[in-house]
């Protein structure tokens, strides 16, 4: 009885935030909100050049600004970053050549950030233009010139294909080729990025507080660039307001920052603007998937090949080369929930002089749905058949589990037919299509979209690094509360409260009494992080294995002390009583106040204390949700604008921690989704300015631009601790696809298929006339 | 290219925030989110992008919601300001606070003061407010977390229990 | 994004704005500041000084006069759109009004901001060239009244001088005419990527106010078409004239359509 769990009170359950009452009240402290005595504050003055070599940089008018404390350049902070895997010089401040636009030339260092400003605007760089390079097929063969002059700008090249492929590509039926293109686009968290560093003479240590998802992977590439040993360098990652991925990367900033706090002996803190946020916060996708499949008279994929152009920008981010891991996830993912034996698959990866890109949310997940979800759609139009029964014909059935893809991954059981069976219900499909069908002939142009998802999550290896574990540390204090401590890096998925519930339910006790610590590398146990979708299966399962051994310990104390076997003892309520009989029970709090200062009555062999470290790695090397989206739009032919009239979810991540919190997650990743496919570009000019500079520029979806969502869960376990699966991502993975085969569908009659995202209105108005 | 750097003299400023009265020194330049985070404490008004675009920064001004990063602290002389921490009662929260807890609004919470401060405002002009109104009145806060629904149940179901 | 410094002057009265708006190089009046501040924190704008007017008195008023209504440039937009008395006089007015920007922006920013700032892709300045609205450019050596059809001289250009201010708008009564207006944006609250008033009269006569589609608000005089296609090729061949700048074909594609709505919903003011 004790190893097994009672009936769950928490877990499961729509429990209310843990975290909100600090954030609502406007109390909670985020990176802007830390303050300390003679804090300095930095601004950069970064290039506005894509490419060119520095001539001369003349510091002396921002010197003799008040207030200023420092001006530095590369010659002051020779520091360099380099990627393992591609080994690419990136100084932190740039040293003879530039290579984009937002890249650093110049750290200003002054009483406050308005003076520092003044600061940067006196200094003057000279520079000696290059030409750009912007265009990714151009770049692939050097042209105009290399971005890296030691290195050609492809930098990756892979290509993977089955046995068989040519054969069975060559005798289908039928083929088709397609193009699939998504432009540049950023998370752009509400609070920007951020980072103050404060040492401590007499310790000798280095406090950083960083906007920042890892805190031990950010420790890790601090300590190793500033040559500091890890234990004299702390980090504490504060609030975050919200990171999508773009806060999981190591930025030159922080290392500007943290020495300019040692040399200086001061606070220093830099907090970027949402112009320099747009510039350089990772940029992501950018990625062109040219697609062709072959498949058989009645819809079956027999071969899908694929060609990826990815671009990456100037550098690739410590760790992580955005443009190779969203043509590696993408690819990885390339056949989705569907049966596809055979694939050709090749990415080539450029460097331009472009921001460097990095993960956001879904990290080729949205791009590889877009292509096998635009694949079936095109194939249903060739075929005259329904998107539906295309998916029908092509799903991994509930037997075929566990199936392993022809690009390696194993899937664990899924819900793939289900849960586009739920949807269809949903909506009720077959009437939905006749009132399409009727409301064509009054002119008005709707479309349903469909996008059917598998989310590869928790893997052991992710943005956040190669940590295939999390680690819980969770002790009862001495009065009978607990404190929980993780790894984890949360940036608003409210894990203060799902790892509360897990080990409350774990111990018996409420959910109330269970704080839950995370971001200090000095109080928190070393874990990967928050990034791919890994805190609730991975972090989830440590909560509850910690909980578990935790509980035994108590039980086993309880059992001493009443005098009953172990197999008797029942936590609950905060007690732990012999089962039925209420009256036979000692609190927890007592429990615990034995174990701590009466260690007298503990049993024989017992150690005092009811502290626990677990680390807990998943038994798989990823477990797969999924999920599809159905989308219901509107085109208005004449102004190309596309409304959201209808938008159903079918989720299954598994065992639900907190159905509120997944679904607050799914509803973020939908308006995402909405923004990827309508709204969101990151623009170059043929300079190689990034246009887009300002959010009047970078346009947000807004509550006006959101429908209302209609969620239903499905339940499929995993092996994992829990029967947990990650979600984090899947809602941005499956929006882009509905909405472009959404739009497809309403502008059949036009013979439009969409393949680029963002869709702009324009656009539209153009497939429409050429259509007409 | 500025040529010389203008001379930062201070003006002094009383100013009235929550109903208490501060007498400071500030530039004239100084934002008014500056002034209230970094000299006020009152770090509860958040700054998303100095744009005027994302709406996280919003405080009353004499009772109408208003971008504090597009005023200048100085200008505040004479007005009240209301930020969220005027808002938010002594102990626990206020019915509409409490509404967004219920009703999962808010997730890394960046935007929430902006949004409770909006919703505070529409829903003592507006005590009955359709799902449409909320929306148009909340959309000059960028959210880029809940997708708006449950901010948006929050709002409704803070009107329908008559509370705000 | 920190502003420049700059000097900060807070007058009481309109002379004494206007004596400082004379005295002071360089110097820049802030209304609402929703145009003028996200400028300054960008360091696109820079001024040595700024005159607030938020205090002067009787800038902020709407008063019926005998030719019609006059609004004080000091009006803010949420007001425009609310009060009675532009519903009633200008409902075309009281709507566009309500397209600027978001809430939060309307509460602050202002009418004479607005027209002094001369956005292009702006809806009051178009308004105000539509409705045949007169400005009162006050200065130290008096008050000049220029017509809003000569006021905007092209991007963010106007014919205020630097030691003027904009004080208030007559807007005349409609007088047989009828206004309809429509504007398209990306998102509820964005600029314009074009947008029209259009004013009819008896028999089809009158004419459209484009903006969004050049350098300013655009007026075109015209008899309407009774029959739409005919209305069309008019308002396309009159769009052909502007330069919108980027994705040009589309925008005047979308000012041919907003003609067309403002028209529909001209047409049926007239009733």
């Amino acid at each position: 009885m004790t190893a097994e769990m009672l009936k769950p009170r928490f877990t499961g359950a729509r429990v209310t935030r843990i975290e909100d009452a600090r954030l609502l009240r406007g109390q909670a402290r985020y990176l802007d909100d830390i303050a300390a005595p003679g804090m300095l504050e930095m601004a950069f003055v970064r290039s506005n050049r894509a490419a060119a070599r520095i001539l001369s940089i003349d510091t002396s008018a921002a010197l003799r600004v008040p207030g200023v404390k420092a001006v530095w350049t590369f010659a002051d902070i020779p520091i360099t970053l380099v990627n393992s895997a591609y080994p690419v010089q990136q100084p932190v401040l740039a040293r003879d050549e530039v290579r984009h636009v937002g890249e650093l030339v110049v750290a200003v260092i002054a009483e406050d950030r308005y003076t520092a400003e003044d600061a940067a605007e006196l200094v003057q760089v000279k520079y000696d233009p290059l030409p750009p390079v912007l265009d990714t097929r151009a770049a692939m063969t050097d042209e105009p010139r290399r971005v890296h002059a030691d290195r050609p700008n492809r930098f990756y090249h892979k290509v993977q294909e089955t046995d068989g492929f040519q054969q069975a590509f060559a005798g289908a039926p039928r083929k088709l080729k397609l193009t699939f293109t998504t432009h540049r686009q950023t998370g752009v968290p509400l609070e920007t990025r951020g980072c103050a560093a404060m040492p401590d003479p007499a310790s000798g240590r280095l406090t950083v507080y960083a906007t920042h998802q890892s805190p031990h992977n950010f420790r890790a590439q601090l300590a190793r660039v500033l040559g500091l040993p890890e234990n004299l360098v702390r980090v504490v990652v504060p609030e975050v307001g919200g990171g999508f991925g773009i806060k999981a990367m190591f930025y030159p900033e922080y290392v500007v920052v943290a020495e300019a706090a040692r040399r200086l002996g001061r606070p220093v803190k830099w907090v970027s603007d949402r112009t320099e946020c747009l510039l350089t916060d990772a940029h992501a996708r950018d990625a062109v998937h040219e697609v062709e499949v072959a498949f058989t008279e009645d819809g079956r994929i027999v071969a899908l090949r694929d060609h990826v152009l990815g671009d990456t920008g100037a550098y690739p981010f410590l760790g992580f080369a955005g443009a190779v891991g969203e043509a590696g996830w993408a690819t990885d993912m390339l056949t989705g929930p569907y049966k596809i034996p055979y694939v050709s698959i090749t990415i080539d990866c450029v460097f331009s002089n472009k921001a460097p890109t990095g993960p956001y949310r879904g990290v080729g997940g949205p791009i590889g749905a877009q292509v096998h979800e635009g694949v079936v759609d095109a194939i249903a139009r060739e075929l005259q058949m329904d998107p539906a029964d295309v998916r029908r014909v092509n799903f991994i059935g509930p037997d075929d589990f566990p199936y392993e893809t022809p690009t390696g991954n194993v899937y664990d059981p899924g819900s793939y037919r289900e849960s586009l069976e739920r949807a269809l219900a949903l909506v009720d499909y077959e009437r939905l299509r006749r009132q399409q069908a009727e409301w064509r002939k009054q002119g008005r142009y709707v479309g349903i979209g469909l996008c059917s998802f598998v989310e590869p999550s928790a893997f052991a290896e992710s943005e956040a690094g190669s940590i295939p574990y999390e680690a819980a540390s969770v002790r009862i204090e001495p009065n009978g509360t607990v404190t929980a401590s993780f790894g984890l890096g949360p940036t608003g998925q409210g894990h203060e409260t799902t790892m509360a519930q897990l080990i409350a339910d774990q111990l018996g006790v409420d959910v109330k009494d269970v704080v839950v610590l995370h971001g200090d590398t000095d109080s928190a146990p070393f874990g990967g992080g928050t990034g791919g979708s890994r805190s609730g299966t991975i972090g989830g399962g440590a909560a509850v294995r910690a909980g578990q051994e935790l509980r035994t310990k108590l039980v086993k104390l309880a059992a001493h002390l009443l005098e009953a076997s172990e197999e008797d003892i029942e936590l609950t309520e905060g007690k732990a009583q012999v089962a039925g009989v209420p009256a036979r029970g000692l609190s927890i709090r007592e429990l615990a106040r034995i174990a701590y200062t009466d260690v007298g009555r503990l049993p024989e062999g017992m150690t005092p204390g009811l502290e626990v470290l677990v680390r807990y790695r998943p038994p798989m090397a990823a477990t797969y949700s999924n999920g599809i989206h159905l989308a219901v739009v509107e085109v208005d032919v004449k102004t190309g604008f596309v409304r959201v009239l209808d938008y159903v979810v079918v989720n299954d991540c598994g065992k639900l921690i907190n159905p509120m919190i997944v679904e607050g997650q799914i509803h973020g990743g939908v308006a995402q989704g909405i923004g990827s496919a309508l709204l969101e570009e990151l623009r170059y000019d043929g300079n190689g300015q990034l246009v887009t500079t300002s959010l009047m520029d970078y346009l947000l979806p807004s509550s006006t631009d959101v429908p209302r969502m209609r969620i239903e869960h499905l339940e499929t376990p995993s092996a994992a601790e829990g029967g947990f699966k990650g979600m984090g991502e899947g809602s941005l993975i499956g929006a882009p696809g509905a909405i472009a085969n959404a739009v497809s569908d309403a502008l059949a009659p036009f013979g439009v298929f969409v393949t680029d995202l963002p869709i702009r209105p324009e656009q539209i108005v153009r497939w429409v006339r050429q259509g007409a | 290219m500025m040529s010389e750097v203008q001379t930062k003299t201070t003006v002094r400023v009383r100013l009235n925030v929550n109903g208490a009265v501060h007498e400071l020194d500030v530039e004239p330049r100084w934002l008014l989110s500056d002034v209230l985070r970094h000299q006020l404490g009152l770090t509860g008004t958040h700054v998303g992008c100095e744009q005027g675009v994302c709406g996280a920064c919003t405080v009353l001004v004499d009772g109408k919601p208003e971008r504090s990063c597009l005023m200048f602290a100085v200008q505040a002389e004479g007005h009240e300001v209301t930020t969220i921490e005027g808002l938010t009662p002594a102990d626990g929260l206020s019915p509409l606070q409490e509404a967004f807890q219920e009703h999962h609004a808010l997730q890394c919470g960046f935007c929430t003061p902006g949004m409770v401060v909006t919703a505070a405002a529409l829903l003592r002009d507006r005590p009955n407010p359709t799902e449409e109104e909320v929306r148009e009145a909340l959309s000059g806060n960028v959210c880029r977390c809940t997708g708006y629904q449950f901010i948006v149940d929050a709002v409704l179901a803070a009107a329908k229990e008559g509370r705000s | 994004m920190k502003p420049v410094a700059f000097a900060y002057h807070r007058p009481r009265t309109l002379q004494e704005a206007l004596e400082r708006l004379h005295s002071e190089p360089d110097c820049k009046v802030l209304a609402g500041g929703q145009s003028l501040v996200p400028l300054m924190n960008f360091r696109l704008s820079r001024p040595g000084a700024l005159v607030d007017i938020n205090d002067v008195e009787g800038l902020d008023r709407v008063e019926t006069t005998d030719a019609g209504i006059r609004i004080g440039a000091l009006v803010r937009h949420q007001v425009l759109s609310d009060h009675p008395l532009i519903r009633e006089v200008h409902p075309v007015l009281a709507e566009a009004a309500s397209h600027v920007g978001h809430w939060a922006i309307r509460n602050r920013g202002t009418l004479g901001g607005s027209l002094a700032h001369a956005d292009p892709a702006a809806e009051l300045p178009a308004a105000m060239v539509a409705l045949d609205a007169t400005f009162e450019l006050a200065s130290v050596h008096g008050v000049r009244e220029v017509p809003a059809r000569s006021f905007f001289l092209g991007y963010l250009m106007t014919d205020l001088q630097p030691d003027e201010l904009l004080v208030a708008v007559h807007v005349p009564r409609s007088e047989g005419r009828a206004f309809g207006f429509a504007e398209f944006a990306r998102r509820r609250g964005d600029f314009a990527l074009a947008g029209a008033f259009a004013e009819v009269s008896e028999g089809g006569a009158g004419a459209v106010t484009w903006f969004g589609v050049s350098g300013g608000p655009e007026r075109c005089e015209l008899t309407f078409p009774e029959d739409a296609a005919a209305r069309e090729a008019a308002f396309t061949a009159l769009v052909e004239a502007f330069d919108p700048g980027e994705d040009a074909p589309y925008r005047r594609h979308l000012a041919v359509l907003a003609a067309e709505r403002a028209y529909q919903q001209a047409v049926g003011r007239r009733g």
